[in-house]
């Protein structure tokens, strides 16, 4: 028996080679940096356009390209960093964004532990529950709250503080997701029956076991809160406080370059915080978990 | 050391029965392994042990005094769970420190202990790592120190080893049995893997539907199985026709055999026929010329698979289906697919199992 083979002959109607996997490899590989390359830019390119009119010292009407690199100066910065105005509004938001931390925080941990580690049927229901807030929208809450509270509390609107149940609240999706992602990231159930197994007793379990696991969760929902607090307009606005987002609206319009440059360097400064916080929690083994944030 | 006894115990989790009427007792410093496969109810008895869960009915007796309420702290278990359980913020030594610190003992006493345990499970090296920084078997040493570490009255482990690949399972299988020997903790330890529970338990509880079928140290479960099922879970059987003679003995290919059986179907008994059970090592293989001296259609070789200490050679039967037979050393050298042979149930490998 012999075995013969002959050359592949073209025809017409022949199929064209399929890509080998290696190249479409490459295409896929390529697409991926395509695709980054233009999310960098459409993040990137509003704010280099925001850093050129606050920190360059050339008319807007006359920014080009060619002048790209000329007469940069912190001057406008310096200028926002004066105005006392700045730092009252920076201590008051800073004030009302731990607080919402704190009160949110002594809310919903004891919550969510108790939702993961003895009813995890409920979570669904929490989950749903603490987007309530988003459902309505601000000036229905403020409106709502603000007539309750007038006749029986009025002392409660007219301080600064009554705005943090207000940010707690508005927080309250992000807080939630971020310790329920994390809780269930380290498999917290199993962790309580071998501190239990070892003598330990809840409060012990809480306090040595859940949260220190649970820090990189616990800076995650802090941050958020305070991210949420941080930029949060419409409520301060509607009851007529100051804090630093309505402090940066009405210095904006005064002075519209070193208000920008303030909201630039807010905008470095927190991001340049925040991963600090995230390295040196991945330093621990303690990494952020963001899942169904 | 104590001495752990459940007593016609049940578990119903919504309309499924994890235990029916569970009785166990475990001597003191005993390992016994509950053994089954996925839903026969062995986690659920262990975690009833530990107190994770609550029995709907029956009570759990430690040394004699009832814990069946008593909480899971108050217990004084060690447990290893599959998933290692270590505290992700802890080094492998304040891990193991933990149970002793909780129990508020002297500084001297936990430095003292844990060096031991560090040792004595070779952790010394990895003592400042955290468990991210750790294998998966230095994981579980370390578990299983902590779990000691309290000097626990017993000794739980949820498959321990099931997440860990071949090498090291064999390597900390051998070591938890060596530590819990040296310890002579009272030890429950669940698995699903029977050359696990074989090598390592005293006595090893075979676990159906939420049933104990069957309690036995390791060498009589593997040659006096109490029922087809636990003799096909512990090891691949045979089914083969068996028929009584009128003598009484039973037969099966021809082949007189002890049977292990006492609960034989009364129908059985009288049709005179039944199913027996029966090992591939039981099974005798000898090669036959290409046709009998009758000329009746021998079995033949179907494949032939080396696998290291035995051979295991599958057989087509006239009479059977396939057949699956282990053959030790040279006699399966000279086999070959195709092959006609003569087969047999060897008496000297135990008895064998009637349905």
């Amino acid at each position: 028996m012999s075995a013969t083979t002959s050359p592949v002959r073209s025809s017409p109607t022949a199929r064209p080679p399929r890509l080998g996997a290696a190249a479409r490899r490459r295409g896929a590989g390529a697409g991926r940096w395509v695709l980054l390359a233009a999310l960098g830019l459409f993040f990137l390119v509003p704010q280099l356009a925001m850093a050129r009119f606050a920190f360059q010292n050339i008319p807007v009407a006359t920014l080009t390209l060619s002048n790209l690199t000329e007469s940069w100066s912190l001057r406008r910065l310096g200028e926002a960093l004066t105005e006392p105005g700045l730092w009252e509004a920076t201590q008051v938001s800073v004030t009302l964004a731990v607080l919402a931390i704190v009160l949110n925080l002594a809310l919903l941990l004891p919550l969510a532990v108790l939702a993961e580690i003895r009813a995890p049927r409920l979570r669904p229901v929490l989950t749903g529950v603490t987007l309530l807030p988003w459902v309505i929208p601000p000036i229905a809450l403020v409106v709502g709250v603000a007539a309750t509270f007038r006749t029986i509390a009025p002392w409660f609107l007219s301080s600064t503080l009554s705005l943090v149940p207000f940010y707690a609240l508005w927080a309250m999706p992000f807080t939630y997701r971020a310790l329920d992602a994390g809780l269930r990231g380290m498999n917290a159930r199993t962790l309580v029956e071998a501190a239990q197994g070892l003598g330990a007793s809840m409060p012990t379990v809480l306090f040595r076991v859940i949260v220190p696991n649970m820090s990189a969760s616990i800076v995650a929902a802090g941050g958020l809160t305070a991210a949420t607090v941080l930029g949060e307009f419409a409520f301060a606005s509607l009851l007529l406080k100051e804090t630093l987002p309505t402090y940066l609206v009405v210095y904006q319009r005064q002075a519209p370059q070193a208000g920008m440059a303030l909201a630039l360097t807010l905008l470095l400064l927190t991001t340049l915080a925040l991963g600090a916080v995230v390295q040196l929690l991945r330093r621990r083994g303690l990494g952020v978990t963001t899942t169904g944030i | 050391m104590a001495t752990i006894e459940m007593t016609a115990v049940r578990k119903e989790f919504g309309t499924t029965v994890a235990l029916a009427d569970l009785h166990l007792r475990v001597e003191s410093g005993e390992l016994v392994c509950l053994l089954g496969p996925s839903g026969c109810g062995k986690t659920t008895a262990l975690r009833l042990l530990a107190g994770f869960e609550s029995p709907d009915a029956g009570r759990i007796l430690v040394d004699g005094s009832d814990v069946t309420t008593v909480p899971p702290k108050d217990r004084q278990f060690g447990m290893v769970f599959q998933e290692y359980s270590l505290f992700p913020n802890l080094t492998a030594r304040q891990n193991v420190e933990f149970g002793l610190k909780v129990r508020r003992k002297g500084a001297r006493e936990i430095a003292a202990t844990v060096d031991r345990l560090l040792e004595v499970t070779r952790l010394e090296k990895h003592a400042a790592k955290f468990p991210h920084q750790m294998s998966g078997g230095q994981k579980q040493r370390v578990a299983l120190a902590r779990a000691i570490a309290t000097e626990p009255r017993l000794l739980l482990l949820d498959e321990p080893l099931s997440a860990l690949d071949a090498q090291v399972r064999e390597h900390l299988r051998d070591e938890i049995r060596r530590l819990q020997q040296e310890v002579g903790v009272t030890t429950v330890f669940v698995t699903h893997d029977q050359h696990e529970a074989m090598a390592v338990a005293d006595r090893v509880a075979v676990m159906r539907d939420g049933v104990l079928e069957q309690i036995d140290p390791p060498r009589t479960l593997w040659s006096r199985p109490a029922t087809a099922f636990v003799a096909g879970f512990v090891g691949t059987v045979n089914r083969l026709s068996a028929t009584r003679r009128a003598d009484g003995a039973w037969r099966v290919l021809g082949s007189a055999v002890e049977v292990a059986d006492d609960g034989l179907p009364m129908d059985a008994l009288a049709a005179g026929r039944a199913t027996a059970v029966v090992r591939p090592e039981q099974i005798g293989v000898r090669a036959l010329p290409q046709r009998d001296a009758d000329g009746a259609e021998p079995a033949r070789v179907r494949s032939v698979s080396f696998l290291g200490a035995f051979t295991r050679v599958v057989l087509t039967h006239p009479d059977e289906d396939l057949i699956t037979a282990d053959l030790l050393g040279e006699a399966a050298q000279d086999l070959r697919v195709g092959d006609p042979v003569a087969v047999t149930v060897r008496s000297a490998a135990g008895a064998v199992v009637l349905q």
